[in-house]
């Protein structure tokens, strides 16, 4: 018996630090790991929102390209994968799930529109996924979710930016008499309570506001009803329903367009073509602005940005990703992957309880902090012993005690060749004035 | 009051387009047992195949010809090579269902892969305005309306005055008996998914003319009021698909005049529960053209 016990004790050691072994990948601190990692593009790529995950999945695209080409996370090469929530919650959760359940090697999950975040985001923080999402809902404004992160501002600012459009925007007189044109989806009707705060605080006529159903096959009833309210100026986010919406307004209206603006949403290649096939060139042209998020969109960051988006532009079979360089989801989530990859490597470690807490360093930066622009440049400084700070494609990030960061607007249109063409910006007083009206949830 | 006349009119070109699919729809359920849920996606190859030959330059009537060729191609290759070996091995109506179910998303997705999420807008002269009385039509609109009448003429006659249209009514009866008498089942099979084919592609083409923009996805859209009025008109009868349409169509446009637009449909299909509790075996059961003898 006596010489039976240590026997058993040394099996009993040798167990476990096999299974510590085999277990290395999800330990704290326990290095980088090996073998490839993945980025979940989570987000609708059929259904009415199917234009979404497009642009989403073109800035993962680049992300990789820039990390790989720099010799990956500590040698893993990272990978992109969609995974299709059709813009539904209950499509939505079976996708995280599946996506989660399905890859061990899942570094960050980027996409998450209104569709479906408030579904998913509780997952994927409960599995400690970080992301990077594309909702504007108020309720992440002072989320508890530590893996949560959002390079946007919440739709309730995109609101006030429309309203701001409306009221001090360029090459018009204010607009006094407003139509709130939106769809029931969750995402789009997220402006409309700010929205008519905001303008029934500064005493501005809301001529009408209509909730319309994505995807009708038609809205002639809508459009008559709306028309009777003689409005100046329609602020919408109908996205998939647009062109059909902006049509019936033309027929109706005897071939003539009332002016809209759009939210950042409406900034997109897909949008385009449809309300452009539907209207014409040239009362889109004359009629359409919108409210975008203010990009720098030049610098070592976005250079490095537009070179590894033309670089995957082949992954994208005609669709040409290239159309996606100005598209501030496209940047942002860009942006939001380098600076996962960037932590990893910090923390040097694959573990997200890790890593996770490190994205708000690197993109606050600490004092003294080196700033770096690419993947590459943020693996040398680390390892040069620099703690650093990434300014990446879209510009400088601040997030704030909940993940939040945001750099404000430019009043924006697009020419014919749908490329985004800047036209003004809000000041901050006006910016102010609006916000004060319309609340800060 | 000029909002809730012009809502009637139109709801006249709603009630065209769902008619015109309704009643293939109808049709192959009354007459093949097959309630074919990729009917969604068959209209919308059919409104790309349009697409495509209207870019070329043709004028979008004749375009519309090439969606009904589509159609009809289609939906009889769907039911030779799918449908019919399934029905043959004797796999039961859900089964089929299911079957339908996963047919439509491998069509979706097919197409997806083809032409891409951009939508697609067919190149249409939509003429003068019509205005009379509060009601506002363009030529075109007006056209689709002209187009749906015809058809469903057209229906009316082949069921009522023709051999073909016997034969429909005997298999969609009894198809052992109709066997019995001579009549050759499985060529007026062939024939109704032909037919019924040219009509989902025909319901392509002027679904995509009325919503001005269409994408793979919007087949899942036009299914839900397609079925709607075939069930709420009695499921197997052109005619009840017919007054379905027109009870569909007009009720959504004039609830999102009298309500909010969110909830026209809402209001058309808690009509259409309503009659389905008051009669779950539809408007026109038993009575319709496809109704069993006697």
């Amino acid at each position: 018996m006596r010489g039976y016990l240590p026997f058993k004790v040394v099996s009993a050691v040798g167990a476990i630090l096999l299974l510590a072994a085999c277990g290395g990948g999800s330990s704290s601190n326990a290095g980088l790991g090996s073998g490839p990692l993945l980025v979940g593009v989570l987000a609708p790529f059929s259904g009415a929102d199917a234009s979404f995950g497009p642009r989403y999945l073109a800035g993962c695209y680049a992300a990789a390209l820039s990390i790989n080409g720099a010799g990956g996370i500590g040698g893993r090469q990272v990978s992109c994968q969609q995974f299709d929530t059709r813009g539904e919650p209950a499509d939505a959760v079976p996708a995280a799930n599946a996506m989660i359940a399905s890859n061990s090697n899942l570094m960050g999950a980027v996409g998450c529109t209104s569709d479906e975040a408030s579904t998913v985001v509780p997952i994927l923080d409960r599995s400690h996924i970080p992301m990077f999402c594309m909702t504007g809902q108020s309720e992440f404004n002072k989320t508890s979710a530590k893996y949560f992160h959002r390079l946007v501002p919440p739709d309730s600012f995109d609101a006030y930016a429309m309203i701001g459009s409306a009221l001090f925007g360029p090459n018009h007189a204010p607009y006094k008499r407003i139509a709130l044109v939106f769809g029931d989806d969750i995402g789009s009707q997220n402006f409309v309570g700010p929205a008519v705060a905001a303008l029934k605080k500064l005493g501005v006529t809301i001529a009408i506001n209509q909730a319309i159903h994505l995807g009708a096959a038609s809205y002639r009833t809508e459009v008559a009803a709306m028309l009777l309210t003689h409005p100046d100026v329609i602020l919408t986010e109908t996205i998939g329903s647009a062109g059909t919406y902006m049509k019936e307004v033309k027929q109706q209206n005897g071939g003539n367009v009332i002016p809209f603006i759009g939210t950042s949403a409406t900034i997109d290649p897909v949008w385009f073509q449809q309300v452009v096939d539907a209207i014409g060139m040239t009362d889109f042209l004359a009629n359409y602005t919108a409210v975008d998020l203010r990009l720098s969109l030049s610098g070592a960051g976005y250079d490095e940005f537009v070179t590894q988006l033309t670089a995957a532009d082949s992954k994208f079979g005609g669709s040409n990703a290239l159309t996606y360089k100005g598209k501030s989801p496209t940047v942002h989530l860009y942006d939001g992957i380098i600076l996962t990859a960037l932590a990893m490597v910090a923390a040097n470690s694959s573990d997200p309880t890790v890593y996770n807490p490190k994205i708000f360093d690197i993109a606050n930066g600490v004092s003294g902090a080196t700033v770096v622009n690419t993947f590459q440049d943020g693996v040398a400084a680390l390892k040069a012993g620099k703690s650093i700070r990434y300014v990446g494609a879209a510009g400088e990030n601040n997030f704030n005690q909940w993940n939040n960061s945001q750099q404000g607007y430019n009043l924006v249109t697009m020419d014919k060749d749908g490329n985004e063409q800047v036209i003004g910006q809000l000041s901050e007083a006006q910016t102010q004035q609006i916000i004060d009206a319309g609340g800060n949830a | 009051m000029d909002l809730y006349v012009a809502a009637l009119g139109f709801g006249l070109i709603s009630v065209s387009v769902i008619a015109i699919a309704a009643v293939g729809f109808t049709m192959q359920f009354g007459i093949t047992n097959m309630i074919n849920l990729a009917y969604g996606e068959v209209m919308m190859v059919s409104g790309y195949a349009a697409f495509y030959v209207n870019r070329a330059g043709v004028n979008i009537w004749v375009s519309m010809i090439a969606g009904a060729l589509a159609g009809a191609v289609l939906s009889f290759l769907l039911n030779r090579f799918l449908y019919a070996p399934f029905q043959r091995k004797g796999t039961n109506l859900i089964g089929m269902v299911i079957v339908s179910l996963a047919a439509s998303l491998m069509i979706a997705n097919v197409m997806l892969a083809i032409v891409g999420y951009y939508s697609a807008s067919y190149v249409v002269d939509q003429g003068p305005l019509v205005r009379s009385n509060g009601l506002v039509l363009t030529t075109a609109q007006i056209a689709i309306i002209v187009v749906a009448v015809i058809l469903m003429l057209a229906i009316h006659l082949l069921l009522r005055y023709t051999r073909l249209g016997k034969a429909m009514r005997a298999t969609a009866a009894n198809p052992t008996l109709a066997r019995n008498c001579g009549i050759p089942t499985q060529r007026v099979i062939d024939v109704v998914w032909l037919i019924t084919g040219a009509l989902c592609g025909v319901a392509g083409v002027v679904a995509g003319m009325n919503s001005e923009n269409f994408t793979v996805s919007s087949g899942a859209g036009y299914l839900i009021e397609i079925i709607a009025a075939a069930v709420l008109g009695g499921a197997g009868q052109p005619y009840g698909a017919m007054i379905g349409a027109l009870i569909i169509g007009m009720l959504t446009e004039l609830s999102a005049a009298a309500i909010a637009p969110e909830y026209k449909e809402v209001v058309a299909f808690g009509i259409l529960v309503l009659v389905m509790v008051l009669r779950p075996q539809g408007l026109l059961a038993k009575r319709g053209a496809l109704a069993a003898a006697g």
